[in-house]
Order: C-alpha cells, then sequence, then structure tokens
C-alpha cells in the first residue's frame, strides 16, 4: 500500500471490525478527551484505550506517532501554563517567574486531551484501509465523489511529490544551483512550480475523461468488490457508544451551564 | 453499425473544424485502424465516437455519430461509458487513483456499472488473463512501470465490455512484444468476439498485418479508405504526412534505382516484402 495512508496492514480482529465501528470507537475517545475532568481520567482513559491497540498488533506504531505528536506538545504547554497560571505550589523559580505545580498540571492536562484525541484516531487510521472507510461511509450516505477526492489524495501526492523531484532533477542538470541561502530558494520555486502547475492542469482534463469512461457518472446504484463485515454485535455496540458521548456531553453542558 | 452522418465538429474558439463532414460506416466486428498527420483529427474523431464531443468539449457540430440505434448526441456520458471504450494514450492518467491494487483497478468501472460482485470478480480474471497482467493482479497500479499500466488502462476498458472498443494510441509506451501482443488481443476481441475496434496507430507495420481496414485523416476529413495493404502502399500516404512502412520505403529505394519494375505495387508487410524483393 503506497501512498499517504497509514494503515498498517494486519489480520487481527481490529482491522476485521467494521470501518463504521472504528471510526466511531474514535470519535468516542476524542469526545472523551474533550470531556473528562482532570488529568487521573485522562490517562485512565488512555490506558483503556492501549489494550485495543495491543489487540491490532499495533501498539509500537500507535505510541511511535502519537508520542512523537505530544512531545513537544508536553513541553510547551508546561512551560507556558507552569509560567503563566497563577497557583499556590510554587515550584521553582526563574528570575521574576514562578512556576506553579497547578500550572504544570493544567498544561499537562491538555497535552494528554491531545494524546487521547489522537490516540484514537491513530487506532483507526492505522488498522483500516482508506478504500474500506470510505465505502463504508458512502454505504452510509457520502457522496461517491467525496469519497473518490479522499482517496485520490491518498495516492496522488505522493505522485506529485515524485513528479516535483524530476523536474527539479531536471532544471539541474540543466544547470539551476539549488544549494544557495533560503532566500536565493525562494526564488527557485517558479522553474519548478511552473511546469509542476501546467502539467497538472493539462493533467486534470485527461483525467477527467479517462473517469468518464469507466463510467464514474453513470446514474443508478454502484457496487463494489470490496466486502465489508458487520454484525449484530457491531450494530449494537456502535449504538452504545453513539449513546454514551451524547450522555457525556450532555453531561459536559450541563455540569458548565448549571 | 456505427455511422458518422455528414459529421462536422469544431472546437470553441477555433476557426477550422476538428472533424469536416464525416461520412463513414463501421460494421459489427470490424478492427478499423485510423492513421493521419498530428492534428489531422484522430482523436476528436476518438471523442466523436466515445461522446466526449459534444458532451465533455462543447464546441458547435452538425450530423450525427450512430452507435447501432444509440444516439451519441442524445446519450449521456454515463450511458455510453458501458457501450463505448475509450482507452486513452497516456496510461498515468487513466489510473483512478481510487483503488490500491490492479484488481480493484480493473474493478472500478465494473462498480460503476453496479454489476453483481460475481460477475465482477470473473470479469476481472478474465482481464487480467487476456492481457497477461495476473502477475501484478495485487499490486498498486501506481508501482508499475508506464507500459505495464498501459496494459492495466487497457484492461481496465476491456473488463466492462463494451460493443465498441476505442484505442487512441494505446501501444506508446510498449515494447514491440507487447505492441504485438495488444494488437493480437484487439484482432481476437473482433474476429471472436464481435467487438467493434477503432485504433489509432502509428506503427503503420503492425497495421498492415492487423486490421481489416484503413482510413486515413488529414485536416478533419477521410481522404483514403479501404483495405491495409491498398491505402498504406499508396504513395499518397507521403505527401499526407503520415510517411510509409519501412517495407515500402526500401521498396520505393529499390524502385528508385529501377532494379524492378515500377508498376509493382509496394509491399506494407512482411510477407509482402519478402515477394518483392525475391
Amino acid at each position: 500500500m503506497r501512498g499517504n495512508s497509514l494503515f498498517v496492514p494486519g489480520d487481527s480482529g481490529l482491522h476485521r471490525l467494521h470501518p463504521l465501528t472504528k471510526l466511531i470507537l474514535s470519535l468516542f475517545f476524542l469526545v472523551l478527551a474533550a470531556t473528562l475532568p482532570s488529568l487521573p481520567w485522562l490517562l485512565t482513559a488512555f490506558v483503556l484505550l492501549l489494550p485495543l491497540a495491543i489487540w491490532g498488533g499495533l501498539l509500537r506504531p500507535l505510541l511511535k506517532s502519537s508520542l512523537a505528536v505530544i512531545i513537544p506538545f508536553v513541553i510547551s504547554l508546561s512551560i507556558i501554563q507552569g509560567f503563566f497560571t497563577p497557583g499556590e505550589t510554587q515550584l521553582f523559580k526563574l528570575g521574576d517567574f514562578v512556576f506553579t505545580l497547578e500550572g504544570w498540571l493544567a498544561g499537562l492536562k491538555v497535552a494528554s486531551q491531545l494524546l487521547l484525541a489522537i490516540s484514537g484516531a491513530l487506532l483507526m487510521m492505522l488498522s483500516t484501509r482508506p478504500d474500506q472507510l470510505m465505502l463504508a461511509l458512502t454505504n452510509a450516505g457520502l457522496p461517491g465523489s467525496l469519497a473518490y477526492i479522499v482517496l485520490t489524495a491518498i495516492q496522488i501526492f505522493p505522485r506529485f511529490q515524485e513528479r516535483a523531484q524530476v523536474i527539479l532533477e531536471a532544471q539541474q542538470a540543466r544547470g539551476l544551483e539549488i544549494n544557495v541561502n533560503i532566500f536565493k530558494r525562494i526564488r527557485l520555486l517558479v522553474p519548478l512550480l511552473g511546469p509542476l502547475v501546467l502539467s497538472s492542469i493539462v493533467d486534470v482534463e485527461e483525467r477527467a475523461m479517462a473517469l468518464e469512461a469507466r463510467a464514474f457518472s453513470r446514474a443508478g446504484k454502484k457496487t463494489s468488490l470490496l466486502v465489508l463485515k458487520d454484525s449484530g454485535w457491531q450494530r449494537t455496540t456502535r449504538w452504545c457508544l453513539v449513546l454514551l458521548m451524547i450522555a457525556l456531553i450532555g453531561f459536559r453542558v450541563w455540569q458548565v451551564f448549571v | 453499425m456505427i455511422r458518422f452522418k455528414e459529421f462536422t465538429y469544431r472546437y470553441p474558439n477555433q476557426v477550422n473544424p476538428a472533424l469536416d463532414s464525416i461520412n463513414l460506416g463501421i460494421p459489427d466486428g470490424q478492427f478499423l485502424g485510423v492513421v493521419g498527420p498530428n492534428g489531422a483529427g484522430k482523436s476528436t474523431l476518438c471523442y466523436a465516437l466515445a461522446g466526449f464531443v459534444p458532451h465533455f468539449f462543447h464546441g458547435s457540430l452538425a450530423g450525427g455519430v450512430y452507435i447501432g440505434k444509440l444516439d451519441v448526441q442524445q446519450s449521456t456520458l454515463g450511458e455510453l461509458a458501458g457501450e463505448v471504450g475509450l482507452v486513452f494514450q497516456n496510461p498515468f492518467n487513466q489510473i483512478s487513483g481510487a483503488r490500491f491494487t490492479v484488481r480493484e483497478e480493473i474493478a472500478f468501472g465494473l462498480e460503476n456499472l453496479g454489476l453483481v460482485r460475481k460477475e465482477i470478480e470473473r470479469r476481472i480474471e478474465e482481464a487480467l488473463e487476456i492481457i497477461g497482467l495476473e502477475e501484478v493482479a495485487n499490486r498498486s497500479p501506481f508501482a508499475l512501470s508506464g507500459g505495464q499500466q498501459q496494459r492495466v488502462a487497457i484492461a481496465s476498458i476491456l473488463a466492462m465490455q463494451p460493443r465498441l472498443l476505442v484505442l487512441d494510441e494505446p501501444t506508446s509506451q510498449l515494447d514491440p512484444q507487447s505492441t504485438q501482443e495488444v494488437f493480437r488481443i484487439l484482432e481476437k476481441l473482433a474476429r471472436r468476439g464481435g467487438t467493434t475496434v477503432v485504433l489509432v496507430e502509428h506503427k503503420l507495420e503492425w497495421l498492415a498485418s492487423f486490421v481489416d481496414r484503413v482510413i486515413v485523416l488529414s485536416e478533419g476529413r477521410v481522404v483514403l479508405d479501404g483495405k491495409p495493404i491498398k491505402i498504406l502502399a499508396d504513395e499518397e500516404l507521403k505527401k499526407i504526412g503520415v510517411g510509409q512502412t519501412q517495407y515500402s520505403l526500401a521498396a520505393t529505394a529499390v524502385k528508385k534505382k529501377n532494379l524492378v519494375p515500377k508498376s509493382k505495387s509496394l509491399p506494407v508487410t512482411l510477407k509482402q516484402a519478402q515477394s518483392f524483393f525475391k
């Protein structure tokens, strides 16, 4: 599977779940991240997510990707919240600036919210083929053309990068100097973007025709080679998760206003 | 039967018509070769058959194109897609990008036609076998060579089983052996399957030995029309800007030196060349 997709091929139970189940699961973690009241709750939820990743054989890629995103946030949020949130417990002082425990914990809370939301999304993306997800969404009423755009974006962008590289190399072969300072480098974009954009515009017309030749705009019901397996317990789980999410959001809103 | 009736078409903002009063009948199951210099209207002819003229390009037109009882102008592109299959020159642009393996790529058109899964699977296997793509069936179409992508493009259209198959220089990226294979497949489709095949091709030697009939386009008109042996040997070809087969060129050179009688007609196939030079 080449392309920008995060999908890790596998045959685990998680992989075999219906894409909608995984999508709703990831939304559920997003709602948890937004509604759980404190750091311990959030971390508990994250720990409960890990067995799912282990079930899919995806613990390593999940931790790798989510930590890579989250660590810069942990550092920056800790610093900012720690120094700028007033609190009673002073941890240390830098000149006139006081680093408070309350601030630091507030920073960690935001970071852990991000961690939970991102891990939930990764759980779905790592274990679900993009075309299966799109098929599930199309079956649920998403317009086919929208699904097409998402799927081609995943595959065509890397081709775009390859083409840009070819153009750059061709220009270099004709004497374009690319190892120069940053200001000259911006000017380098002109000989790169010209051919890239022009050739892409020409391609669009032909692509559109080729799609028509494959009956893309044909009226009537479309079928699918892919088979999505669904089951009663998954449907039940999805509804339960949706109800839980509504309850969580409702509870949170009630807390804020009452 | 496919018919062009007094068909004239002009692209938007163009003075000269791309196709000019074309009258042409193509019987079912015929393998027709189309040649002509650049800008002669070869691609436009293909687009007119598949309905891209006028449904995609607009512009002004007169006359009509009919595929059996189907009036191309009165049909939508969606309706035409199952009847007319069009293979373009650039294979990269024909890969939908919405599917991740060659097998699924071939399925894309069939899914749009709304075929049941069993039939889709059957047609995929058939197309893979005919075109010889079984070994790469589970690879990403983007990971293939230009020649292989071109085969994927042909297989994808072939699987839709159109009554009329139109190919606009489909062998541009193929080596001689693969080119021959494609010609054999097309010949087989026309002879046995009853599919009408319209092929735009520069490789005259191949046309000479495979197609039933050749038409020569020049400035939007059909200027020559007939059996390949007769048309491709015509001395007019050079003036029109189509060129000649390697065999004809060699024979012309020999004729100039008065080594053979001037009346002897030019060879266009290997067989003819052998008897010519004996």
